[in-house]
């Protein structure tokens, strides 16, 4: 059984999640530095998220369709997204086996990854704020 | 034991004077006329007849060969192939080279099999179906490109190295010819035999990826490089001694397709894109010194390669003894080899902070590193590099 129950489910703790990073400016700074704009693609439940760095001054979050053109973009089914920030996925081993698609420069999309560390102590909480019945 | 997933979807056909059965694989892959993508001193030197020969008989149309391929190759490169190949009606490709020319021809089956833009294919695990077929003869050993599933191409006008992952990149058939490794010049054996090695060692302490079936092709790959690139380069008639480091070379490919490789490769690579140094010998550089900065984390594992190795001594070693002694035998193959031992050697004449900078944050955002057992920060990265120059 999938994690999320809807895409409006997905869409609103994803937003959650970056909102809380763009008001870390421990995650938010390098990622407004990268002046890159992150799509990720969901499936099982669908779903779409576009994070927009681009004017390198504010982080802007889109849920659902959106016509910003992304630098980078991961295709993952949502239950991956979700061990992903619990900090439970083995990301070159998911790379590797195909569980994670990674679109356009390879290693703009890794530069993120060690930045976003801190998001994994605020993920379970925001899980639980929105009464998501899993084990963390 | 761990889970794991391996794969190795290439045939691997090994054998002296086995090019000519080239044209066999075509027919039997459903193609008619080929493309043969090699570099320009193959078709200079003749080597390509057998080859050529082959692709003419039993009903196959004649192939068109595309020869400009530089050591370097770029997107200019492999649209002019693709235009040739559209041009000629190709339905298959050979490749026939070192890893620039089989990268080359990787990237052709992307743009004439799936059309569009080729940026768009650039990244992991984005091509998600089967291309042209492709047969790769290496006339090196040590890219292990004949069987991997990634090829790099630089786009000289953006100033980028472009990257394409994908197991579906994997050639169909890969025609091991040790006969075709005769005339490669010691330094190059050399050098290339370094870059199989390095393959080798990282795939097998790479960070939770690596699996029993990747240990297994390590060690043996490593012990045939180990026993036979001495040979190679001393003798480069040595056909037995070709046959293990292409075999070898071969092995290690397929290991470090399916566990990844390290910091040594992501140093290696921007060290490369800053100053065209041969990716096999920035390799050998830095490999003894990316060696000694994972050992706290894999001693057992470098220890486990010295004892498959027999290294001598190693008997009654414990793990960190043993796994020094293995950094040692790489620093004395290195000097056998007459490769470079430092950065300075490699023709970088200076490196400034801001240079090291520039290295660090290039490396520390290389695809290679995210494999590699022990976290490296920018501070890390630098150390190393300092050490190695």
């Amino acid at each position: 059984m999938a994690v999320f129950a809807s895409s409006d489910e997905l869409h609103r703790i994803m937003t959650d999640l970056w909102t809380a990073i763009k008001l870390d400016p421990q995650m938010s700074g390098p990622l407004l530095a990268s002046r890159l704009t992150v799509q990720f693609h969901y499936r099982d439940p669908e779903g779409r998220l576009t994070v927009d760095c681009s004017d390198g001054e504010e982080m802007r979050i889109f849920a659902g369709e959106c016509d910003k053109k992304p630098v980078v973009e991961m295709f993952m089914k949502s239950d991956i997204a979700h061990e992903f920030w619990l900090g439970k996925i083995n990301v070159p081993l998911a790379l590797i086996q195909g569980k994670i698609v990674s679109k356009g420069p390879v290693n703009k999309a890794l530069t993120l990854l060690p930045v976003l560390k801190p998001a994994y102590a605020i993920y379970p909480k925001i899980i639980k704020d929105h009464g998501l019945k899993v084990s963390v | 034991m761990n889970p794991f997933v391996f794969q190795s979807p290439t045939r691997v056909m090994f054998g002296e004077y086995t090019t000519a059965a080239c044209g066999d694989f075509v027919l039997e892959l459903g193609g008619q006329r080929a493309l043969v993508v090699a570099d320009a001193f193959l078709v200079q030197s003749g080597v390509l007849g057998p080859l050529l020969e082959s692709l003419s008989s039993q009903g196959l149309l004649p192939p068109v060969v595309f020869s400009d391929v530089p050591p370097d190759s770029d997107i200019a490169c492999v649209d002019r192939g693709a235009a040739i190949a559209r041009e000629a009606g190709c339905d298959c490709i050979v490749a026939i080279g070192g890893g620039s020319v089989i990268d080359t021809a990787k990237v052709i089956g992307i743009c004439l099999t799936l059309g569009g833009e080729l940026l768009d294919y650039q990244g992991l695990n984005v091509i998600d179906k089967k291309l042209m077929p492709l047969v790769v003869v290496p006339t090196t050993a040590g890219t292990g490109s004949e069987v991997s599933f990634v090829a790099m191409i630089k786009d000289h006008k953006e100033g980028k190295k472009l990257m394409f992952g994908s197991s579906w990149l994997a050639p169909d058939v890969a025609i091991l010819d040790p006969s075709l490794l005769l005339s490669l010049p010691p330094k190059l054996t050399a050098a290339t035999g370094l870059d199989a090695i390095t393959h080798g060692i990282e795939a097998f302490v790479a960070a939770n990826t690596n699996s029993v079936a990747t240990d297994a092709l390590c060690l043996e790959a490593l012990r045939l490089l180990f026993d036979n690139l001495p040979r190679a380069f001393k003798n480069g008639d040595d056909m037995e001694a070709r046959s293990a480091t292409l075999v070898a070379s071969t092995m290690a490919g397929i290991a470090f397709s399916n566990s990844g490789v390290g910091v040594i490769h992501a140093l290696a690579h921007s060290v490369g894109a800053m100053f065209s140094t041969h990716h096999g010998m920035t390799n050998g550089v830095f490999l003894p010194y990316g060696m000694e900065f994972n050992l706290p984390q894999v001693a057992p594992q470098y220890a486990r390669i010295a004892r498959y190795l027999e290294l001598e001594g190693v008997a009654g070693l414990d793990h960190t003894a043993a796994a020094e002694l293995l950094i040692k035998a790489v620093r004395q193959l290195l000097k056998t080899l007459s490769l470079p031992v430092r950065l300075r050697d490699l023709g970088i004449e200076s490196l400034s902070e801001d240079d090291y900078d520039e290295l660090a944050c290039l490396a520390a955002s290389d695809p290679a590193i995210m494999f590699n057992p022990r976290d490296c920060n920018n501070d890390d990265l630098i150390d190393l590099m300092k050490r190695a120059y």
